[in-house]
């Protein structure tokens, strides 16, 4: 039984944990969900003995099995906590890669565990190390213990985490967002694999996550945590289905979910004939679908046509010695966008999503096969709030950037100053954001702000078209709904087509008329998202949808 | 291996350009060099006897073919500065070999010092989490990065010369005659030359440890239950030194030309001094060989550096 | 253009101003004016200790070494700005255009950098002098020349890590032109990392050249140099050491103080 009995902890003054009171019983997965900034991480830190020595402990106690492992106002015992990390309580991290020590062989890295904890001889170690490596799934467990963290893939670092988690069979485990780092078909066979272990080991497990919904199929009991406080803990079911609390609430109605009717705002058409992977639309998904005003009906023009397209790359570093080798990134994809609508571009990393939407752009030169485009100079957003705008710039000015480069490629296109200025402001009002920005850096935003700027930038010239990279990947649940609402209303005010790549299927869901599914460089099925998501062609496609 | 094979392809042929690159400075640009050995007197057919003699009424390609043979086979043509007796230049192979020793060992006796005492130095800082003393080394450091290593031998003469009396200032005994006399000369100029580049290591290899320690990793070995010690000894410390080994191939590099400065303060016979000689002489053959030499050395610590870092880090030697 | 959280003010940094403060403002008096004349002999005067008349003392020719200094702290200073100024602009060039560009002519540039980086840059110094020959302006030539590298190397780094910014992937989606991409877009955000290495740089090309006059190569008599003085003074360590210290202190309180001074705007970033 692991108790944290009233915790709060400071950093420099202000609490980012208050008052939180959490117990693990016996065989028990306990969610504690957040966003940024909440102070579940700090939580589980402190649990953990891992927190910085600069936080301090202002109010409360830790209790593990009646041992008071913390308690305010006394500083840290590093020697008890020590017979207890690793042995009695461990955690798995976020990146499996970073969390390994990269010089040194994973083998040796799991056996430290054993080392610092047992007395046991070296070849019995050796053989509990590969012993826990099978089971946790790790199949040639001999080359596995020879390797380096970097020799590995992402799945099987993570698995290496687990077993050295497990290995000494702790009564408490603490996944920090085990699987965000991982892709969705590796996420689902991690979580099952916590699971087994804990319905095996029946021991208590902390799962830290951003993703309610993740929560919620491995939880028992979920606790939500908004700046520092516990505003709700209950069974997972009960936070579900009826929150009380009004953040609990706005927390599952931002998360996109496929149980909730989709908003699309295409008005057009799809033409009867198109290629014989994608069908007209069933007469079924239509009604589920809530068209946003306008007439339907009308055919749309394509505002950007594929044909046969192939992408390369080239490997190799330059150097006088090897000659680099030509590889196709995407092959033969055919297809494309009309106006209005939003087409949504899924598939694992490493599956040329971003090469095909460079390519698109004008970005990627080395095609064969054609683009045909109908508008001038499509536009992108990209992920990172934080690298997509030029930090030596003011927002007003960044707004301007893509008017004056206009008018020097086209002077039909030229603006006089005010007029310019005028834009700019109008296109802050229509991003949400409030006039005083205009003179501000990106630097004093915070991410969902940049995020707006980001859109502004690329649609104060109209362009038609715009690449939507993971646009709200990095941002806080309760943000992200807020700018898709945005995405979705300028698209309907400008008549915009997206392509919207997105790992979160969710998100597609949410936010895409039609939805193309890419693997290993090649488009395997497109489709309007409600069929495709009734009727998946694809064993791929399947297990893909099925990871949430 | 095939890295290694690519590794000594470029070694051999960034000599071969900057040997290409040292002939074109000394012999082709400079022009013509008998009147600098003749002196203006001479009379026109002389001139050019010596001309044919020195076989520069050749094209320079072929030029540039035997001196570079001349080289291989240990010829390293002959000083214009310096005679052997009446009638014959001194060879530059014969010049160098004779200062050469006294260079080496000042240049080692440094590297020795700088690695002695600035690992240590820096893993005791990195550990330390006392202020005074962080704030202190900080200060220190930073002054003795600013002392230029001439005016620094000059300190280190005054106070272990003039003031403490450990040595007389200009005592130089020949290795050959005694060599622990040589040494114990040796150790004044090694020192002003490690000082700074102590100072500079052990900072760097403690900022080294310093960033290692907020990675993820570590905050795995403590959640394993292990100590600071094990921490640092047995995670952070080889992971921090990787950038310190490339650190430390550079700073030989300065050490040599640290060398010839500090041989000039201390008036050490090495080739440093013969090389400011040689450059206030315009006596190009030596400068053209000593340029090359230490070209030679400094490609070749790169080259090793290389190599060792593929022995600490995995990483790399997979690729 | 000041950013948001860079305006903090700090240790390194006063120190650092005040340090160089008055380095420079000796330096660049001395350029008009020196207490004594830096020439005029005292046979009577011969070694007097630092005393009110003469603060540093005097030297064998009984000369004010006071003046000496500030005469030969003109000389290093305006020799390291010019060697700064000539090396910096070529290396934001080269780096600008090989850094974005890239292709062949940033592989030639790059294998040259890396092998004069390798170098000491003393001795390449040496070289350049011994083909050139003596002088204010070769030394000047010579040491620009030698320190282009270490800037295009920087530079360089700094423009392909912002190329591949989403932020100037955007500003080419938009059809900003080239030019107006490396020097509008991206420029402004390499000043920070630029503005340090130009001040390591101030302080390289000090220590180069008074290493160099040291050694007796480069700035030549009536040409005051520190390097100079303190090669004069060693051979009277024993009865005058101030004549050595007050040149070889001087060339350390310009050092630390630009160091400071760099290590401060550092912190400030």
């Amino acid at each position: 039984m692991i108790k944290i009995e009233n915790l709060s902890v400071a950093f420099d003054g202000p609490e980012v944990v208050k008052n939180v009171t959490l117990e693990l019983k016996d065989g028990e997965i306990l969610g504690v969900v957040g966003e940024s900034g909440s102070g579940k991480s700090v939580t589980a830190l402190t649990l953990m003995g891992l927190v910085a020595d600069t936080a301090e402990i202002t109010s409360g106690r830790i209790v593990f099995d009646d041992v008071v492992l913390r308690e305010a106002g006394k500083p840290i015992d590093k020697a008890l906590y020590r017979k207890y990390q690793g042995a009695e309580m461990s955690m798995v991290f976020q990146e499996p890669m970073t969390s390994l020590n990269p010089t040194v062989r994973v083998g040796r890295q799991v056996e430290e565990m054993l080392r610092l904890h047992t007395d046991f001889s070296n070849e019995k170690i050796r053989e509990k190390v590969l012993e826990t490596f099978e089971a946790v799934g790790l199949k040639d467990a001999e080359t596995v213990y020879a390797s380096y963290p970097h020799q590995l893939s992402g799945g099987m670092r993570q698995r290496v985490m687990i077993a050295m988690a497990v290995i000494l069979h702790p009564d408490l485990v603490v996944c920090d967002e085990p699987t965000t780092a991982l892709d969705v078909t590796i996420q689902n066979q991690i979580i099952e694999l916590l699971r087994t272990i804990n319905t095996k080991e029946q021991n208590s497990m902390l799962f830290i996550t951003h993703d309610l919904n993740l929560a919620r199929r491995i939880c028992h009991r979920i606790a939500v945590m908004k700046d520092g406080r516990v505003v709700e803990l209950g069974k997972t079911e009960d936070i579900f289905e009826h929150p009380e609390e009004t953040y609990t609430r706005e927390l599952i109605e931002a998360v996109p979910s496929r149980l909730k009717r989709r908003t699309s705002v295409f008005q057009g058409k799809y033409p009867a004939e198109e290629e014989e992977c994608c069908p007209g639309r069933s007469e079924e998904s239509l009604g589920e679908e809530e068209a946003v005003g306008g007439v339907e009906g009308q055919a749309f023009p394509p505002v950007v046509e594929v044909r046969d397209l192939s992408v390369f790359y080239q490997d190799g570093s330059n150097s006088l010695f090897s000659r680099k080798k030509r590889h196709a990134a995407v092959q033969g994809a055919d297809f494309s966008i009309y106006r209005g609508e939003s087409l949504g571009l899924v598939g694992e990393s490493g599956c040329g999503k971003t090469t095909l939407s460079r390519a698109i752009l004008g970005m990627n030169r080395d095609i064969t096969g054609e683009i045909r485009h109908t508008t001038v100079r499509p536009q992108m957003i990209f992920q990172d709030p934080y690298s997509s705008l030029n930090p030596a710039k003011t927002i007003g000015w960044l707004l301007q950037e893509p008017l004056r480069a206009a008018a020097a490629l086209d002077k039909s296109r030229a603006m006089s100053r005010e007029d310019m200025e005028a834009a700019a402001y109008d296109m802050l009002r229509r991003v949400g954001m409030e006039e005083t920005y205009f003179h501000r850096r990106p630097s004093q935003l915070s991410g969902g702000q940049r995020q707006r700027v980001s859109i502004g930038q690329a649609l104060i010239t109209n362009p038609g078209l715009v690449v939507a990279d993971e646009p709200v990947s990095a941002l806080d649940v309760t943000i992200q709904a807020q700018i898709m609402e945005l995405m979705q209303k300028l698209q309907q005010e400008m008549q915009l087509s997206y392509l919207f790549i997105s790992h979160d299927i969710n998100v597609v869901y949410k936010m895409c008329d039609r939805i193309m599914v890419m693997k290993d460089g090649e488009i395997i099925e497109i489709g309007e998202t409600q069929e495709l998501f009734d009727n998946p062609k694809q064993e791929y496609t399947k297990k893909l949808l099925a990871s949430h | 291996m095939n890295f290694f094979i690519k590794k000594f392809i470029t070694l051999i042929m960034t000599l071969f350009l900057v040997s290409v690159g040292a002939f074109l400075a000394f012999q082709i640009i400079p022009g013509d060099v008998v009147t600098s050995i003749l002196g203006t007197e001479a009379t026109p057919e002389r001139e050019e006897q010596l001309r044919e003699e020195l076989g520069l009424n050749d094209p320079p390609v072929v030029r540039y073919f035997s001196w570079a043979g001349g080289v291989l086979r240990g010829d390293l043509g002959r000083s214009y500065q310096y005679s052997k007796n009446m009638n014959e230049m001194m060879p530059v192979a014969e010049l160098i070999g004779d200062k050469l020793p006294v260079t080496l060992w000042l240049a080692g006796l440094a590297m020795v010092l700088i690695v002695m005492v600035s690992i240590p130095l820096g893993v005791l800082w990195a550990k330390s989490g006392n202020r005074f003393l962080d704030a202190a080394l900080g200060v220190v450091t930073q002054a003795t990065m600013a002392v230029p290593s001439f005016f620094l031998g000059i300190l280190v003469t005054f106070l272990f010369g003039v003031v403490l009396k450990w040595f007389a200032p200009g005592s130089y005994v020949s290795y050959r005659q005694d060599f622990g006399g040589f040494l114990g000369y040796l150790v004044f100029p090694a020192l002003s030359i490690a000082l700074p580049k102590i100072a500079m290591t052990a900072r760097f290899l403690r900022n080294s440890m310093l960033t290692e320690m907020k990675a993820d990793y570590v905050r795995t070995a403590y959640s394993k239950g292990c100590s600071r010690q094990r921490v640092m000894y047995g995670h952070v410390l080889r992971n921090a030194m990787m950038p310190v080994v490339t650190f430390l191939g550079m700073i030989i590099a300065e050490i040599v030309a640290g060398s010839i400065v500090v041989e000039q303060v201390f008036g050490l016979p090495g080739i440093g001094r013969l090389l400011i000689s040689s450059i206030n002489n315009r006596d190009f053959p030596v400068v053209e060989i000593l340029i090359l030499y230490i070209t030679f050395v400094v490609i070749f610590v790169y080259f090793l550096v290389d190599i060792l870092y593929r022995v600490i880090d995995p990483r790399i030697s997979e690729r | 253009m000041r950013k948001p959280g860079s305006g903090k003010w700090n240790k390194y940094l006063t120190a650092g101003l005040i340090m160089t403060g008055i380095a420079l403002l000796l330096g660049i008096l001395g350029l008009f004016w020196t207490p004594y004349s830096t020439t005029a002999m005292s046979a009577s005067e011969k070694f007097d200790a630092p005393s009110l008349r003469h603060i540093f003392g005097t030297d064998n020719f009984g000369r004010d070494i006071f003046s000496r200094v500030m005469k030969g702290l003109s000389t290093t200073i305006v020799i390291g700005s010019l060697v700064v100024a000539f090396s910096a602009s070529a290396g934001i060039l080269l780096g600008a255009l090989t850094g974005y560009f890239g292709g062949l002519v940033d592989e030639i540039v790059m294998r040259v950098t890396d092998a004069v980086n390798g170098f000491p840059s003393i001795l390449l110094a040496l070289v350049l002098i011994s083909l050139l020959g003596n002088g204010r302006q070769n030394v000047i030539l010579a040491l620009g020349i030698v320190f282009i590298p270490s800037y295009v190397r920087i530079v360089r780094s700094e423009f392909i890590r912002l190329r591949d910014a989403d932020y100037i992937g955007r500003a080419r989606l938009m059809g900003v032109c080239r030019i107006r991409i490396l020097f509008v877009h991206i420029l402004p955000n390499i000043f920070s990392v630029f503005w340090v290495s130009v001040m390591i740089g101030f302080n390289n090309a000090i220590l180069a050249e008074s290493g160099m006059s040291y050694l007796g190569i480069g700035v030549q008599p009536p040409d005051a140099s520190l390097g100079k003085m303190l090669s004069d003074a060693q051979g009277y360590l024993q009865n005058a050491p101030w004549y050595a210290l007050a040149p070889g202190l001087t060339i350390v309180w310009v050092v630390l103080g630009f160091s400071l001074f760099s290590e401060g705007i550092r912190r400030r970033v």
